[in-house]
């Protein structure tokens, strides 16, 4: 019983992270499970995304903040 | 503990996201990026929004996503993506996901937020600023240390690789589909549950609506209705609703043959006016069939395919698209029946009265239909008030007119008929309109006269309708009132000017009353001296042409001569019916001649009354006459009273006393005659004709001034005794007035008898007178002549005690019988007549 819950827990993931794929969301296996566990408790998964998103621009901020002083002065 | 779960998948969540950042090409400044400050950024997001913004539905969010996909240009990955959602959507039981919607939304908005980033990369200015400032210094540390440093140990680790490059691509549909297996099996279940599809069903009603059998619904005419046969298997559900629908084609059935069959000789113009408005509701009706059999070519699609084609016909919408229909269909099947035997003026009216209906829908069309079906009720009105044509080919319009001759054109050449009367014309505007167009063809047939088309041009135009066709509707009962207002008045002024000024009404009344009404005084003086010793003579002896010849020298010698002779020519007379032993006194009488148009007013009958009154009138005057006459030899005078003196003492005295009773006989009499002649002149005509000069000024039409001189001639008869209640007194009358000519005559007689007395005593006398001597004979004949005068003279003296006995007891009857008849102003009479209470007080005192 306890190994086809398993089953049927993995292979809703690897479904899941399928979809994931074809949306490209660029989420990993990991990340998605916690997402998804995050989700089946009750998250808003807008706020999830909304986290997923901020934590994200922190990463691309962190990547691009070497041009910041250049481009600063380009906003629009 | 669930807090604690909570708090470290959050943890887990922040610690990959920032491992995933980390794998990058490290920054150049890492202190920015502090794990312990962004689980707590987290947490805050987390935290603020805790229900989501749009309703939670699984399928509709798939649909979304793979229609998303559809049109980025990706079907392939849509169509992958649809069959990795039907999998994931199978997963059910334990170890599967609960909160299958969350998660495909938050696929999606993460989807969505990395596309805008990506599309934004190049002109995008990181607002890593606001982060950094909002992470490191909006946010109060909520978390030690220790965490952070655990986050930066798991984000120095490499990932293996990008996680999306992968995914199934599955091409082919899955014929396993659960939905459509059970549409089918659904589909199936309705075949084995039914005989006939439904579209066969819908086509068959549209046939049915149309009259025509179908392949399965036909018309029973043992049901009378279309049925579908028992034997075809059908839900029950389905039966009913056929047999609901299918009542249109029987309605339609009934409306369709009721306007088929109906020839125009029997429905007349209003039926066939219902006709044509009929027959262009069922084109408009046939109208929409077509379109609905457009539709009913389309199949019925089942539940699944419902995107394919939506204009399909089942029988519920058919169920829909007929409730319109069938309300009219429904109200004309009613009226047909209600219609069926009536024609004209009462279909009309049947129809307006289904017409007082509360529903929008039923009003508009019911007035829709009235317009129509009154058009040519309302032209009859319009040409029988205008012009007076009857256009009635068919019997349909509320005036009938039947052929009479013109005398009695006004009175029976027209009437109402209530059953053509429809109920929206009041039946005072009707007996108007009756009256108007009556009046055209009285001054058309009888008075030859053209001048009323003017009038009624007038009246056309200030009711602003113009002559020609069609001016009025239905629903404008205003206009209608409005120009048979016009037109009424408008030709009845010109009708009684015509009778006034070109037929002389007033001066032909007024003749009537000088000649036949004796109101012209020296006329009747004349005529009764002129023609009294020829009416003496017995009835069958007199000739007309000698009493024309007469009427003639009396008009001639009194002031009539001077009237105008057209009335003059009118005045005959007239020999009444008599039988053997009548005098001329009770044959003869005048008449007047009332040619057309005023026979209207003057008919026979009411010749015949006038012809009464006549009579009344000149027996009244006869016996006034009489008493005239008797007046002139009986006044005492000094000759009479002289020659008495030599008579005897005796007979002197009974001489004087019988001539004293005759005298106050007669002034008896005469009281009474005198006194009657002066009510009747004075009191009865000279006021009756003063009323009805005054009404034939104010009359507007020939209705008021024929109701004015009925009035007029009814108080004369009422008041002279005429009438049928005082037919008792108006005999006593008689008997008195015969009383009062024996009474004359019997004067006549005892003068002739005192003259003749006289004559002897004279001659006596002259004899006397020449012989100069006493002689014996002649004081022997003075002697018989004073004898024979005395026996002359009782004689005469109970004669008269008889007449005046009877007289004065039947004088006594009729005055007592005065007071108890129903007119006031015999009462006057009585007052006249017994002023001083002589006849009332002894009566009494007995």
């Amino acid at each position: 019983m306890d190994s086809e819950a398993a089953r049927t827990a993995r292979e809703s993931l690897e479904l899941a992270f399928h979809m994931s794929n074809i949306l490209e969301t660029g989420l990993d296996r990991q990340t998605l499970s916690v997402l998804i566990a995050l989700c089946d408790l009750g998250f808003n998964p807008e706020a999830l995304a909304a986290v997923v998103k901020e934590l994200r621009m922190e990463h691309s901020s962190s990547s691009s903040s070497s041009s910041l002083t250049a481009s600063s002065l380009s906003i629009p | 503990m669930e807090d604690q779960k909570i708090l470290d998948l959050v943890k887990e969540l922040v610690h990959r996201l920032q491992s995933q950042n980390l794998q990058k090409p490290p920054s150049k400044n890492p202190d920015s990026i502090n794990p312990n400050q962004a689980l707590r950024y987290a947490i805050r997001i987390l935290s603020s929004r805790l229900t989501p913004s749009i309703v939670a539905d699984e399928a509709s969010m798939a649909e979304s996503i793979k229609r998303q996909l559809a049109t980025q240009g990706k079907s392939s990955q849509a169509l992958a993506f649809a069959d990795l959602y039907s999998k994931f959507a199978s997963k059910t039981g334990t170890g599967s996901v609960n909160n299958k919607w969350a998660v495909l939304y938050l696929l999606k908005v993460i989807s969505e937020d990395r596309n805008i980033t990506k599309k934004q990369s190049i002109s995008r200015v990181s607002n890593s600023v606001f982060v950094n400032s909002a992470v490191s210094g909006g946010l109060p540390a909520l978390f030690d240390g220790e965490l952070s440093e655990n986050l930066k140990s798991l984000c120095n680790r490499e990932m293996p690789g990008k996680g999306w490059s992968g995914g199934v691509l599955l091409v082919s549909k899955d014929p396993e589909n659960i939905r459509d297996k059970a549409f089918r099996e659904f589909a199936n279940l309705v075949k084995e549950e039914n005989d006939v599809s439904e579209e066969t069903l819908v086509r068959d009603l549209l046939y049915s609506a149309r009259g025509i059998d179908g392949s399965k619904v036909k018309f029973d005419e043992n049901v009378d209705g279309y049925v579908l046969p028992n034997s075809i298997k059908v839900p029950r559900a389905t039966r009913v609703m056929v047999q609901k629908l299918s009542e249109l084609g029987w309605l339609f059935k009934k409306v369709y043959g009721y306007v088929s069959d109906s020839k125009a000789e029997d429905v007349g113009t209003v039926g066939q006016a219902f006709c044509a408005s009929l027959q262009e509701e069922l084109t408009e009706y046939h109208k929409l069939l077509a379109v609905l059999d457009a539709q009913a070519m389309n199949p019925i699609p089942l539940v699944s395919d419902s995107a394919s084609s939506w204009d399909y016909l089942s029988l519920r919408r058919l169920s829909v698209w007929f409730t319109e229909p069938m309300v009219k269909m429904r109200l004309m099947a009613v009226l047909v029946d209600s219609c069926k035997v009536l024609k004209g003026g009462a279909m009309a009216g049947a129809i307006h009265m289904h017409a007082q209906h509360g529903d929008p829908l039923v009003h508009e069309f019911m007035s829709r239909l009235l317009r129509r079906v009154c058009s040519p009720l309302f032209e009859m009105v319009r040409s029988w008030v205008l012009e007076g044509e009857l256009e009635d080919r068919y019997a349909e319009f509320f005036v009938v007119g039947q052929p009479v001759k013109a005398e009695s054109l006004w009175s029976e050449g027209y009437r109402l008929d209530a059953r053509m009367l429809p109920s929206f014309i009041s039946p005072s505007l009707a007996s108007r309109i009756l009256r108007t167009g009556k009046s055209i063809n009285f001054l058309r047939v009888c008075c030859e006269d053209r001048g009323w088309a003017d009038a009624a041009m007038e009246a056309a135009a200030a009711s602003g309708t113009t002559t020609g066709k069609g001016g009025l509707g239905y629903g404008e009962s205003d206009e209608l009132e409005l120009l048979v207002v016009e037109a009424a008045k408008r030709i009845d002024k010109h009708l009684m000017k015509v009778m006034y000024n070109r037929y002389k009404f007033k001066e032909h009344c007024l003749a009537i009353k000088r000649y036949l009404l004796l109101g012209q005084g020296d006329f009747v003086q004349y005529l009764m001296d002129k023609v009294g010793p020829e009416l003496s003579e017995p009835a069958n002896t007199i000739s007309t042409f000698k009493l024309a010849g007469l009427l003639e020298t009396a008009v001639q010698s009194s002031n009539a001569q001077y009237d105008d002779h057209d009335i003059l020519d009118r005045l005959r007379v007239k020999m009444m019916p008599h039988n053997t032993g009548d005098r001329g006194w009770d044959m003869f009488s005048l008449e007047y001649e009332a040619r057309v148009p005023l026979n209207t007013v003057f008919t026979e009958s009411v010749m015949e009354r006038y012809l009464r009154i006549f009579n009344f009138l000149w027996k009244l005057r006869r016996v006034e006459h009489a008493l005239i006459r008797a007046w002139k030899t009986m006044k005492p005078n000094c000759i009479t009273s002289h020659s008495f003196i030599k008579l005897q003492q005796t007979v002197k005295m009974q001489l004087l006393s019988t001539l004293r009773r005759c005298q106050v006989l007669w002034d008896e009499m005469n009281h009474f005659i005198s006194n009657l002649q002066y009510y009747i002149m004075f009191e009865v005509l000279e006021v009756s004709w003063s009323n009805f000069s005054n009404e034939m000024e104010v009359a507007k039409d020939l209705d008021d001034l024929l109701s004015a001189h009925e009035k007029y001639l009814h108080s004369i008869v009422e008041k002279s005794l005429l009438g049928e209640r005082s037919q008792s007194l108006y005999e006593t009358l008689f008997i008195l007035f015969d009383h009062i000519l024996r009474f004359r005559s019997l004067a006549d007689r005892l003068y002739e008898g005192i003259h003749e007395l006289q004559m002897r005593s004279i001659n006596s006398q002259k004899q006397r007178g020449e012989s100069l001597e006493p002689g014996s004979w002649v004081t022997d004949g003075k002697k018989a002549l004073t004898q024979q005068a005395s026996k002359f003279l009782s004689h005469m003296g109970k004669e008269l005690d008889d007449i005046g006995k009877k007289y004065s007891s039947l004088l006594k009857g009729f005055i007592s019988q005065l007071p108890v008849q129903q007119h006031i102003d015999l009462k006057f009479l009585l007052f006249r007549l017994d002023f001083t209470e002589f006849y009332t007080r002894p009566r009494a005192v007995l």
